[in-house]
């Protein structure tokens, strides 16, 4: 009984000064956005790496003329490596193939191709590895004694300095956006705090009245308590109801870019977004409580 | 039912509420509290419900010592001393039945409990026939009445009112003297705080008259002579 008398309570100070609400939920909303931005952010960061890393590969070329049985020892015994996803062999056929393809547009590439006359491409092996700080063990690799000597060339991209410039700004955006979540944090608790204070004004008589007629302590605060954790419960509730559009969005474009991978924003969120959205909305709540605690320190004298 | 020894209330720096107060009231007294303005009456009546602490002395209210009373507890003895003040203290958005019922509200008493109670005491005040108008329907008098009703729910052992007819009129100051007799009547012990001599010298009954915070008389059957 006194429970339900306690949320009606909570209700009517939120809807006895609505904007002041509209404002303070807006604020935490502003808030959980900034938080998720980042959670976001740092998904598309992880796959970009992850995505740039499994395109690290090294194509070793072997002179004219090797013989393709040294060619398919040097494949297996690279493939053996724990540090190799995959090293595949491409024939001088299907290396001319290709790169008639790629080039079906130039002229003059392809008649130059044809003045040669006979296929210029000889054995390669294109090696990818698991994870960029793996290349130096692979190039050691590649010096082994048994197919050193016919090996024509390597030629690798140096991926590392990609992978860097995306941590670097994905260093500096989380920074910001860690910076930007916590003056928005700042903020909201000043406007919770302020909301509570003006809540407590609205309520002076009553609560006067409520502490001479016997009403306990618990029985007046607890109301102010519940209307910072209504708060957080309708922010949290919007910011995932503004979160689940954009991010199906974002998902949409942002696979365009990993394609054949995606994104995994999205997937992300439907597999954790319980977890965040409850963490979130448990720490904004404690946050609140405590924020409306320091008001009721200040400003109510019970 | 009522026990002060030697209490004193010093304002903050240094203002004086009252000094050096002894005063035992038995239990179903009607003791009248007077004396000039700005004498320590309110400060006195104000101790009694624990809206004040003594900066020194003791308070025993019905054998409890409130000389120290912990916050928590404050509600406990709310609810066993019934306070009434000049200027009501109703709530304008609430019923005559609202306001009442109000009191029995925070304190965690049940619907069908505060409809039996709330009709019971509204009938004791006079107010039945208006349980649902506002305050602001209601004449001076009637808003006292509701008022005495809402310190009457929990039935409490002292009833503390202070200048309940300061804002009224001379009829309607009467007819709420008479409803705080019927309920002294009753058992209920009566604390009235006044500065009306006409009043004081009708009831006949015990007068404590203050003085810069001190008692300066206490009679039985007292009148309130100007001192
Ligand atoms: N909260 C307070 N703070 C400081 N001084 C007060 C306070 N309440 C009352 N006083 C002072 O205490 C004295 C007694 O006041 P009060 O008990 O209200 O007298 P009365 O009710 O007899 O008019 C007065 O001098 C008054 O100014
Ligand atoms: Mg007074």
């Amino acid at each position: 009984m006194t429970l339900i008398r306690i949320i009606k309570f909570a209700f009517q100070n939120i809807a006895r000064n609505v904007w002041l609400s509209v404002i303070t939920v807006s604020m935490l909303v502003m808030t959980l956005l900034t938080v998720n931005i980042l959670l976001t952010l740092n998904v598309l960061a992880n796959t970009a790496v992850e995505s740039v890393e499994e395109r690290i590969d090294v194509t070793v070329y072997f002179k004219d003329g090797t013989n393709p049985d040294l060619v398919a020892g040097a494949q297996a015994s690279l493939i053996g490596l724990s540090q190799v996803r995959d090293a595949v062999r491409i024939a001088p056929e299907e290396a001319l193939a290709r790169f008639r393809a790629r080039h079906e547009d130039d002229e003059a590439i392809l008649s130059a191709l044809d003045e040669v006359g006979e296929n210029p491409f000889s054995y390669s092996l294109v090696v990818s590895a698991r994870d960029a700080s793996d290349f130096p063990t692979i190039l050691s690799a590649l010096e082994n004694p048994s197919f050193a000597e016919f090996i024509e060339q390597k030629d690798f991209e140096d991926y590392e300095e990609v992978i860097g410039s995306i941590s670097r700004v994905t260093q500096s955006v989380r920074w910001l956006g860690a910076v930007l979540a916590a003056v928005f944090l700042f903020i909201s608790i000043l406007i919770v705090i302020n909301t509570v204070r003006v809540a407590i004004y609205i309520y002076r008589e009553e609560i006067s009245i409520m502490r001479l007629v016997g009403a306990s302590s618990a029985f007046i605060r607890t109301p102010f308590w519940l209307e910072a954790v209504i708060y957080s419960l309708v922010a949290t509730f919007i910011t995932a109801g503004i979160a689940y559009p954009v991010l199906v969005s974002l998902e949409r474009y942002a696979d365009t870019f990993f394609y054949p991978a995606n994104a995994g924003v999205l997937d992300f969120y439907l597999a954790n977004g319980l977890l965040i959205f409850g963490l979130e909305f448990l720490i904004l709540a404690v946050v609140n409580i405590l924020s409306a605690s320091l008001a009721m320190r200040r400003y109510l004298k019970v | 039912m009522i026990k002060l020894k030697n209490v004193h209330k010093i304002y903050p720096p240094d203002i004086v509420g009252v000094r050096g107060i002894n005063l035992h009231v038995e239990p179903g007294e009607f003791i009248s509290i007077v004396g000039q303005s700005g004498t320590g009456k309110s400060t006195l009546a104000k101790l009694l419900f624990a809206e004040e602490r003594p900066s020194k002395g003791q308070i025993v209210i019905g054998g409890w010592d409130i000389s120290n009373i912990r916050p928590r507890e404050v509600p406990l003895l709310r609810r066993q001393i019934g306070v009434v003040f000049q200027d009501f203290k109703l709530l304008q958005k609430k019923t005559v039945f609202e306001n009442t019922a109000f009191a029995l509200e925070v304190a965690g008493v049940r619907p069908s409990r505060i409809r039996e109670i709330v009709p019971q005491v509204l009938r004791i005040v006079g107010l039945d026939d208006k349980l649902h108008r506002y305050p602001l329907q209601l004449s001076g008098g009637e808003r006292q009445r509701a008022a005495i009703a809402r310190s009457l729910v929990h039935r409490p052992k002292i009833l503390v009112a202070d200048e309940p007819t300061g804002n009224l009129d001379a009829i309607n100051a009467r007819e709420i003297i008479d409803l705080l007799k019927k309920i002294n009547s009753f058992g209920t012990t009566v604390v009235l705080v006044t500065h009306n001599r006409e009043i004081v010298n009708g009831l006949r009954q015990r007068v404590v008259m203050l003085s810069n915070g001190e008692v300066a008389s206490d009679v039985e059957h007292g009148r309130y002579k100007l001192a």
